[in-house]
């Protein structure tokens, strides 16, 4: 048979205190129950209480008083609890206890194809609130006086928030993001942006690498405008970056302007290379500033030709070198039998395909260089 | 790994067929009675496992005492609303299979419409992706169920509860209330999947296949 009534009630009940206050909490025992002051004792967080801070504020209420509070233990509250003597629960309160939040920083936006508007922010307290801190990320046009909220949250990271649809184009919007919990709230400055500002695209697609005749220090690179901008005003900026297949520093070509093709020179005879390609659509609808680089794209492999005449002096391991590539020739021939289904056309970019897996399924080496 | 596929699995099934009240042909067709049973044993052991995970995630977040093994508070009036698995020994022997199929089926319907408010209430990004998960298993358990019954010719009990009345009505007074009733959600949860074994392993041996599509032809299915 269960009490119709709570056997106790504790006051303050669920209290939102800041760090480093002091609490006086009482227990009162329900007039149906036979127990009395000193019947009672309390924990916190599962931990007893010293008596010491324990006193009899009538026959059957007790009060105990908790100085100096750190932050709360979890973010549902710490248990403060007023139990029987016998060790049975008689009734519990929750203690938030923490800070209020700071001002959250560092909002940066990006638009993929003017389509939408994605934003991440940092929080503001370098260590912990202990509370529960809510973020809501909120924009409107300026000059337009109504507020939007945005839903979509987390897509990018913990403090990130998307913007589907029904964004402006050639209009300043206002964007900010307030941080509330029990303690109060916090507003970031606001950042102001135009969404042609912060437009960013997929990258280039269709790279292509190839050798140049026989010229053995050179390589041609080739690739197309991202589709998703093709029916836009927009002047492009692409950067191409290329390292040897064994090393893992990046080489950057940096003032390739709007063309779709350039040309590496200075290269290794007889290396394999690893090629990408971003973009940075700058210049939309004539807008001056520079819009936001794409991701790379996908590595594309070619290696230069090396003439027959193999100098003594540039290979000091010549020996060694012959064996390492008769080696591999064997593991090629081994690995195109089961690919290439006896397909004849053994040709050289085969045979750079071949290395390209290789890389990756030894997984020696991780891009470098993803962001400027 | 084998827990995986049967999570996804019965997410699948969920998917499938939204509602419990569809005829469970849809889902059941295929199997004989026999095997659903099997699948819905199955269902309850790996859901079992799970809420093992959940269970440790969500106390430790509720914070000591109601993360300590022998932590055991009163179960005051109040939650009285999840439905209880403990039933007396006896009474459980003697129920028939359409009563002991019903028994399972209310319970759980009730325990995810409870489980569903919790997710909407919890703190942490990690807590809420684990519920919804846990949920669209236990939503692939109430629909096996309902597909054993109708395959067996049993009526669906009335359709799962009302969600629990609206928020601020009997909700719990105030937040430790609330953790001890999240906490015993929780450890009925655990009873019931326990209990649910044992009610599926005595109907697996009562209920052969090929006696399920006799009955089947004969109600003109």
């Amino acid at each position: 048979v269960s009490p119709a009534a709570d056997p106790a009630v504790i006051s303050p009940q669920d209290p939102t205190l800041l760090i480093g206050s002091s609490l006086v909490a009482t227990c009162t025992v329900s007039p149906d129950f036979p127990l009395k002051a000193e019947d009672l004792y309390w924990t916190l967080n599962g931990r007893r209480l010293p008596a010491a801070s324990y006193a009899a504020l009538g026959p059957s209420t007790l009060s105990v008083a908790l100085a100096r509070l750190n932050g709360s233990r979890q973010q549902s509250g710490d248990n403060l609890v007023c139990h029987s003597r016998d060790g049975g629960i008689l009734a519990g309160s929750c203690l938030y206890v923490g800070l209020p939040p700071e001002k959250p920083v560092n909002i940066t936006c990006w638009s993929k194809n003017m389509k939408d508007l994605t934003c991440k922010w940092a929080p503001g307290t370098e260590g912990e609130t202990f509370l529960h801190t809510n973020y809501t990320l909120k924009y409107k046009r300026r000059w337009y006086g109504q507020d939007n909220t945005c839903q979509e949250y987390h897509t990018a990271g913990t403090y990130s928030c998307h913007i589907p649809k029904d964004l402006a184009l050639f209009t300043p919007y206002e964007i900010w993001v307030e941080a509330s919990n029990r303690l109060g709230v916090a507003v970031s400055d606001v950042v102001m942006l135009d969404i042609l500002d912060v437009v960013t695209t997929d990258p280039p697609s269709d790279v292509h690498v190839s050798r140049v005749g026989d010229l053995e220090d050179q390589l041609s690179v080739r690739w197309s405008s991202p589709p998703a901008l093709k029916d836009f005003l927009f002047q492009a900026k692409y950067q191409i970056q290329y390292r040897v297949e064994d090393s893992s520093e990046w080489k950057v070509v940096d003032d390739v302007g709007n063309q779709t093709s350039c040309r590496l020179a200075g290269l290794r005879p007889g290396t394999v290379y690893f090629v990408q390609v971003r973009c940075n659509p700058f210049s939309i609808y004539g807008s001056k500033k520079a819009g936001i680089w794409s991701d790379w794209s996908n590595p594309t492999a070619a290696s230069t030709p090396r003439s027959e005449r193999v100098v003594g002096s540039c290979d000091p391991k010549g020996g060694e070198q012959n064996t390492t590539l008769r080696r591999e020739l064997k593991q090629f021939f081994g690995w195109v039998k089961k690919h290439a289904y006896g397909c004849s056309n053994l040709g050289i970019k085969l045979y750079d395909q071949w290395r390209v897996w290789l890389q990756k399924s030894h997984k020696t080496r991780n891009q470098v260089g993803k962001e400027p | 790994s084998t827990g995986d596929s049967w999570g996804i699995f019965t997410f699948l099934c969920a998917a499938l067929c939204n509602l419990p009240a569809l005829p469970a042909l849809n889902c059941s067709e295929e199997l004989g009675a026999g095997q659903s049973i099997q699948q819905t044993y199955d269902l309850t052991r790996y859901l079992e496992h799970q809420l093992r995970t959940l269970a440790g995630t969500y106390l430790n977040y509720l914070g000591p005492p109601f993360n300590e093994p022998d932590f055991n508070p009163p179960r005051l009036a109040r939650a009285e609303r999840v439905p209880s698995a403990t039933v007396d020994l006896d009474l459980w022997r003697g129920l028939t299979d359409n009563a002991r199929l019903a028994a399972n089926y209310r319970a759980y319907s009730r325990l995810l419409c409870y489980l569903r408010v919790l997710d909407g209430q919890v703190g942490t990004a990690e807590l809420r992706h684990r519920l919804a998960h846990f949920c669209a298993s236990l939503q692939g358990l109430v629909l096996s169920i309902g597909g054993v019954m109708s395959s067996l010719g049993y009526p669906l009990p009335a359709g799962p509860a009302a969600p629990p009345a609206p928020p601020g009505a009997p909700a719990a007074p105030n937040d430790f209330l609330k953790k001890m009733d999240d906490f015993w959600l929780l450890k009925e949860l655990q009873t019931w999947l326990w209990r649910s074994a044992k009610d599926f392993n005595r109907l697996k041996k009562k209920v052969p296949p090929a006696v399920v599509t006799l009955r089947l032809e004969a109600r003109g299915f």
